[in-house]
């Protein structure tokens, strides 16, 4: 299944901070931990996440350290920052809006446009 | 065969050169295309394909750059002095500028020794002072990579050592009227000292000839910079000159022999470390050069040669000319350089590539024109320093050009690949190294110091 294009770039900031508030991470894991978490449906292009947490970074919602692996290659890690998970719950509310319109559009008889 | 790292490297190259990457960018890219790659071999998945994989789902690099051209609008300047996000690399780039600065000082130093044996004044002894001028820019570009790259004792040896060999033969033999040894140790100086820098850039793999074309990339990077530098440090000074004479206070002898002479001894080695702290920077820019400065010399060579067959009068009337002659060769070759180090050696034939030979062939013909001359002259007055080494030259330029003309025309032709022009070019560079060593430490007592 193909997400929407805009959908996907919507949901992108959302979902890398739902991941990093399990716990810091970096690039290459959080591109892997989505295709697992969405049963391989959401997809991105690996190179676009990074300009998206480098986004986030210059908006205070994570901080960036570089770390060194056993195996001697470095790797920008990314935390989330108290400010992140305010922007957090926020925008989760607002999905959660959403979510909850389209589920009771989808169930007949509920609060369906006819019975208006 | 396929070979991971120089893949990595080309497509690290190519990420950068799209302009809005700062270093810590590609390097965290980097490190996720290598991820993937090693996620994929892991799995049985053979090098080549892990990495076309990883490259794909990286995405386009044009669209990449977009993307960040929009997180990071600070240029290019600001990226490279900000410092580093962590401390160890932010307390390590502190040391770099720190101690690029010191050597930069210490060229400056260097650049007053011969005040120190009573020569103060650079425009009353120019001649002193250019022919040591190599010798007071390079080494701390020589201190500068042996530090960066941690080199051996070895190669600190090696390195005092061939200062001093060519510091003692330029200031030591003596040098009678008219000057011609010595003037040719001038010319000569800087080219052999080339082969000393090349080996320190190399470091201890400095004999594979791979590694030749990024000192050729890295030496012509480094023109350019310290070109760019100097134009802005020239057109400062000058605002600077002309407003102390507005107060009456005329500094003429401070700027040129003190100012002049700590910018000039002192600019190699801040570009060294400015190429070789962003490199994606001037690799956009080198391409372009090529490509507009090759088809202007086309241009030249044709009116030149075209010049000398209607007029029947070959260079041979004027040494001054001849001269001149080889040094519009030897700039020629290094447009051919540069063409070659901005290229991709896997890229197949196109047109450029026969502008390329074009030039190479006219430089050939006004080469074979001007040994012509050079010959009919020494058969006539015999052999004169100026002369021999005019020949000399020559003959390391021929021969240079003749397998540069094989070699791109078996190219074209698709009978070789690219890559054994390079080979060929970087086997055969330190031959004209050589020969500019020979001339300045060798023609001065063979021609009797004249």
């Amino acid at each position: 299944m193909d997400i929407q294009k805009d959908l996907v770039a919507a949901s992108a900031t959302p979902i890398v901070l739902s991941l990093l508030r399990q716990g810091d991470s970096y690039g290459y894991a959080i591109i892997r931990k989505v295709r697992e978490v969405s049963g391989e449906r959401i997809e991105w292009t690996d190179g676009m996440l990074y300009p998206v947490l480098h986004r986030l970074e210059a908006a205070g919602f994570v901080r960036s350290t570089w770390k060194t692996a056993d195996s001697g290659r470095r790797r920008k890690y990314y935390r989330i920052t108290r400010q992140g998970e305010a922007e957090l719950a926020r925008l989760k509310e607002q999905w959660n809006v959403v979510h909850s319109a389209l589920q009771r559009l989808a169930e007949p008889g509920k609060t369906g446009v006819e019975d208006v | 065969m396929f070979d991971l790292e120089s893949q990595i490297r080309k497509w690290r190259r190519h990420v950068q050169s799209a302009g809005s990457l700062g270093a810590q960018d590609v390097e965290e890219l980097e490190s996720h295309l290598r991820d993937g790659i090693v996620e994929l071999t892991e799995r049985g998945v053979s090098d080549e394909e892990a990495f076309i994989v990883s490259i794909r789902r990286m995405g386009d690099a044009k669209a990449l750059d977009h993307e960040f051209a929009k997180v990071s609008t600070e240029s290019v300047w600001r990226q490279l002095l900000v410092p580093a996000a962590d401390e160890a690399a932010r307390r390590k780039h502190r040391t770099e500028i720190i101690a690029v600065l010191l050597l930069a000082l210490l060229g400056g130093l260097l650049g007053k020794i011969p005040a120190l044996f009573g020569h103060p004044v650079v425009e009353e002894s120019a001649l002193i002072y250019a022919r040591n001028a190599g010798l007071f820019a390079f080494p701390p570009v020589a201190i500068y990579l042996i530090w960066r790259r941690a080199l051996s004792l070895r190669f600190v040896a090696v390195t005092a050592v061939t200062f001093a060999v060519f510091a003692l033969a330029v200031n030591v033999y003596p040098s009678y009227p008219p000057h011609h040894t010595e003037i040719l140790a001038v010319l000569h100086v800087p080219i052999a000292l080339l082969l000393l820098l090349m080996a320190l850039y190399g470091g201890p793999e400095w004999r594979r000839p791979s590694l030749r074309l990024d000192f050729v990339r890295f030496a012509g990077e480094v023109f350019i910079y310290s070109v760019l530098i100097g134009l802005g440090a020239m057109v400062l000074i000058l605002v600077a000159g002309a407003m102390f004479q507005l107060a009456g206070v005329d500094i003429t002898s401070l700027i040129l022999n003190w100012l002049a002479v700590f910018g000039g001894c002192g600019v190699a080695v801040v570009a060294a470390y400015l190429v070789e702290k962003k490199k994606g920077a001037i690799e956009t820019i080198a391409p372009v050069l090529a490509r507009i400065f090759t088809p202007l010399f086309l241009v030249l060579l044709l009116g030149l040669v075209i010049t000398m067959a209607l007029t029947g009068q070959g260079p041979s009337e004027d040494r001054e000319l001849l001269i001149m002659f080889d040094i519009v060769l030897a700039l020629v070759l290094g447009l051919v350089l540069y063409t070659m180090s901005a290229r991709d050696a896997e890229k197949p034939a196109d047109w450029w590539d026969g502008i390329v030979l074009a030039l190479v062939i006219l430089a050939l013909v006004a080469d074979a024109i001007a040994l012509s001359g050079i010959v009919g002259r020494l058969a006539t007055y015999g052999f004169s320093p100026n002369k021999t080494a005019a020949l000399g030259e020559n003959i390391v330029l021929m021969v240079n050009l003749v397998f540069l003309a094989v070699g791109y025309f078996r190219f074209l032709s698709g009978r070789s690949r690219y890559q054994t022009v390079v080979d060929w070019q970087m086997r055969y560079l330190p031959t004209h190294a050589v020969w500019a060593a020979f001339v300045a430490l060798a023609f001065p007592p063979l021609f009797a110091f004249a």
